[in-house]
């Protein structure tokens, strides 16, 4: 029926108005960082805000779409990273003929597995990119089974309930992950196979692209969620989960596939943090991090809009890498009386979420609601409509 | 006594002291105050300040530690949570508001830290206070003093909510806050003093896990979810309840932790936050409100006036 035709029309019922600046924004930040090559300081900058935007975009699915204070996201994080640290290697390990059982993750073997992995890696493409995929299934697979866990005991409880409990539940996943050494090496890092290491010299590069491409189509497929009838009926839990039940949609159905959704999506984020550092350590996984710089990101963009999301991480991570960076240069006076301006990270970060809530408690961008389909395209249903009837 | 009584003593008095104090903040002011992990180490840090640079025993500065938590919970009230409150912010905001103060205050306490060990030679970030504790009848002093105060405690709160005034009136404020707003109840000055004692009991909940835990500055946040599966535990409806599901809380783990590596082997000691949690989880499931929640009347009637056909 449409008069349009072609790759066009397709085009445009693929990528909405919404997404078009985000994609010109991406594609100049990839030209920069090209441009740019080799330079550290932006790669971390890059990598920092695509892991986080992905992290940020499946916390804002489950608090700001369905009202679930996930105030441990964490634990999804450390169950797509203990995944990856753990599985692929080993399953590669045992087809080398290499110790794959609890030695592959004691530090007097594993520096020892990983390069011969990693050799075998490098000689084959096919290889590599297999084990990339793997790793990321793998990782999501184990998110969204941790998602599913937690939510057990406490999807019923009533909100400031359930985050309490999503805390405790993410701080106990780090310290097995510290205790049991048999898993990711305990107390000591273990070595994550580097499905990149066939790039050499590109490597860095090559995984920003990557990370940049997975945060991408997390956002097309957030994007989608929103819009979705999954996306309405968390919404609507979420502003009044009395009258949703009455309207006859599952709540604590609804609230679970959230979680397990968002775990999974972290997870993914959690196995390509530790694709790109290399190693895998629990004690990496701390809540400050992995939670609540997150929950900062979310509350400056705004609570519900995943464009404010994209906006806050890119803000905040460009401001927190400035400080761990710059710190000698601009608060070297705290030197003076023996204090690190490292922790003036923290500081950035508690201010972050006071102001936002005391000054501006929608965000930069504030959620907007919208009609499902756009305007033109509901009149066009309308008329359509009538024609068939005859009218 | 045996040393893990003793521990577990002094550091269930401590947990219940912070969860009565999370307890104490939310059933006034509908806060889950994040700040308590914060709070808590900042008490520590101020015994421990005391001990190291004048001396004598940690309990002489306990007057101190509540003073400065006090302080502490009047900045959050007036610098935060009164104007959520006056918003009628959600729970969550108010949660999230507390979380951003806790990291500002954790800040300060790395700052802190780091400027004792320039300015004083000292060793701040991992400190035993037991070393500047004295021997009572075989145990450390802790173990029977730090209990003690903690009862304490709970007398004059109860004393001060059913035989004053301002108690009444605070009770009046929580039962109803709009009814009693109604007949004259200043609910301000009730939310403040709210933020006063919890921030004092916090504190000095702090200084006490630390005579049986090593000190550290992230000592609090990695605490925190058992401080909150205390006051769960409790029901977060009564102070009394809070309080008994912090020491409860405690108290397991340690004799959990005691019993299992008897049976298993020390491994189990890395594992031990398992047991408060799992203690928690089992509560929740069973009694979606806590201890509060438990129909103990009810039960018992069961027990007893079966005949009566009440139970139904």
């Amino acid at each position: 029926m449409t008069t349009e035709t072609g790759i066009k029309s397709s085009l445009k019922e693929f990528i909405t108005r919404k997404e078009v600046p985000v994609i010109v924004i991406v594609l100049a930040l990839l030209t920069y960082l090209f441009a740019s090559r080799g330079v550290p300081i932006i790669l971390t900058i890059f990598i920092d805000f695509a892991v986080f935007a992905i992290i940020t975009m499946s916390l804002n699915l489950e608090t700001g779409y369905a009202g679930v204070p996930q105030f441990g996201r964490v634990a999804a994080v450390i169950a797509g990273a203990f995944a990856v640290g753990a599985i692929p290697g080993r399953i590669l390990a045992w087809f080398m003929d290499l110790p794959y059982g609890l030695e592959y993750a004691s530090d007097a073997v594993n520096f020892r597995i990983v390069p011969e992995i990693n050799a075998l890696l490098a000689s084959s493409w096919l290889l590599s990119i297999g084990f990339l995929l793997f790793s990321l299934i793998i990782a999501a697979i184990s998110g969204a089974l941790i998602g599913w866990i937690i939510s057990r005991p406490a999807i019923r409880l009533k909100e400031a309930y359930l985050g309490i409990s999503l805390l405790a539940f993410g701080d106990f996943l780090m310290w097995v992950g510290h205790n049991w050494s048999g898993m990711v090496g305990g107390s000591v890092p273990i070595y994550v196979p580097d499905p990149f290491r066939i790039f050499a010299v590109d490597r860095f590069t090559v995984i920003v692209l990557v990370i940049f491409v997975a945060a991408f189509m997390v956002f097309i497929y957030m994007n989608r969620l929103a819009r979705s009838p999954f996306g309405r009926s968390m919404r609507m839990i979420r502003d009044n989960d009395i009258s949703a039940a009455a309207a006859g949609i599952d709540v604590v159905k609804v609230r679970t596939q959230s979680l397990v959704i968002g775990s999974a999506v972290a997870a993914i984020a959690g196995g390509l943090y530790v694709i790109y550092t290399g190693t895998c350590t629990a004690f990496g996984f701390q809540k400050l991090t992995w939670t609540f710089w997150p929950w900062a990101f979310m509350m400056l963009g705004g609570i519900g809009s995943t464009l404010g999301v994209l906006l806050g991480v890119f803000l905040l991570t460009i401001l927190r890498t400035m400080i761990v960076i710059f710190r000698h240069q601009w608060f070297g006076f705290l030197l003076n009386i023996g204090i690190d301006p490292l922790w003036l990270e923290f500081t950035l970060l508690g201010a972050v979420i006071i102001g936002v809530i005391l000054f501006m408690p929608h965000g930069l961008v504030p959620e907007k609601v919208e009609p499902m389909l756009p305007k033109s395209r509901v009149n066009k249903i309308i008329e359509s409509r009538r024609l068939a009837k005859g009218e | 006594m045996a040393p893990w009584l003793a521990s577990g003593l002094i550091y269930s008095s401590g947990l219940a002291l912070t969860a009565g104090s999370i307890t104490m903040i939310y059933i006034t002011t509908r806060t889950f105050n994040f700040a308590v992990a914060s709070m808590a180490t900042f008490g520590f840090y101020i015994s421990y300040t005391g001990v190291a640079l004048y001396g004598g025993a940690p309990y002489q500065y306990y007057p101190f530690v509540f003073l400065f938590g006090s302080f502490l919970g009047l900045i959050c009230y007036f610098g935060l949570n009164r104007h959520l409150l006056n918003r009628k912010a959600a729970e969550i905001t108010l949660m999230m508001s507390t979380l951003g103060y806790d990291l500002l205050l954790l800040s300060f306490i790395q700052m802190y830290a780091d400027f004792l060990t320039h300015a004083y030679r000292l060793f701040p970030r991992r400190v035993t206070m037991n070393v500047y504790d004295f021997e009572l009848f075989g145990t450390r002093a802790a173990a029977f003093i730090l209990p003690l105060v903690t009862v304490a405690i709970l007398i004059i709160l109860h004393l001060f909510l059913t035989r004053t005034k301002f108690g009444v009136a605070m009770r009046a404020t929580i039962e109803n806050p709009v009814l009693s707003k109604a007949s004259g109840i200043n609910s301000d000055s009730v939310y403040l003093v709210a933020w006063i004692i919890g921030g004092g009991m916090a504190a000095l909940g702090g200084s006490f896990m630390a005579m049986a835990m090593t000190g550290t500055p992230v000592m609090g946040m990695y605490t925190i979810p058992l401080m909150f599966a205390g006051a769960i535990l409790g029901g977060l409806g009564s102070l009394y309840g809070g309080m008994l599901g912090g020491f409860l809380i405690g108290i397991t783990e340690y004799a959990g932790v005691f019993a299992l590596s008897q049976q298993f082997g020390p491994w189990v000691q890395g594992y031990r936050m398992a047991i408060p949690l799992i203690l928690m989880a089992a509560t929740l499931i069973i009694f979606p409100r806590g201890l509060a929640g438990i129909p103990l009347g009810k039960l018992i009637g069961k027990l007893t006036a079966t005949k009566r056909g009440e139970n139904t």
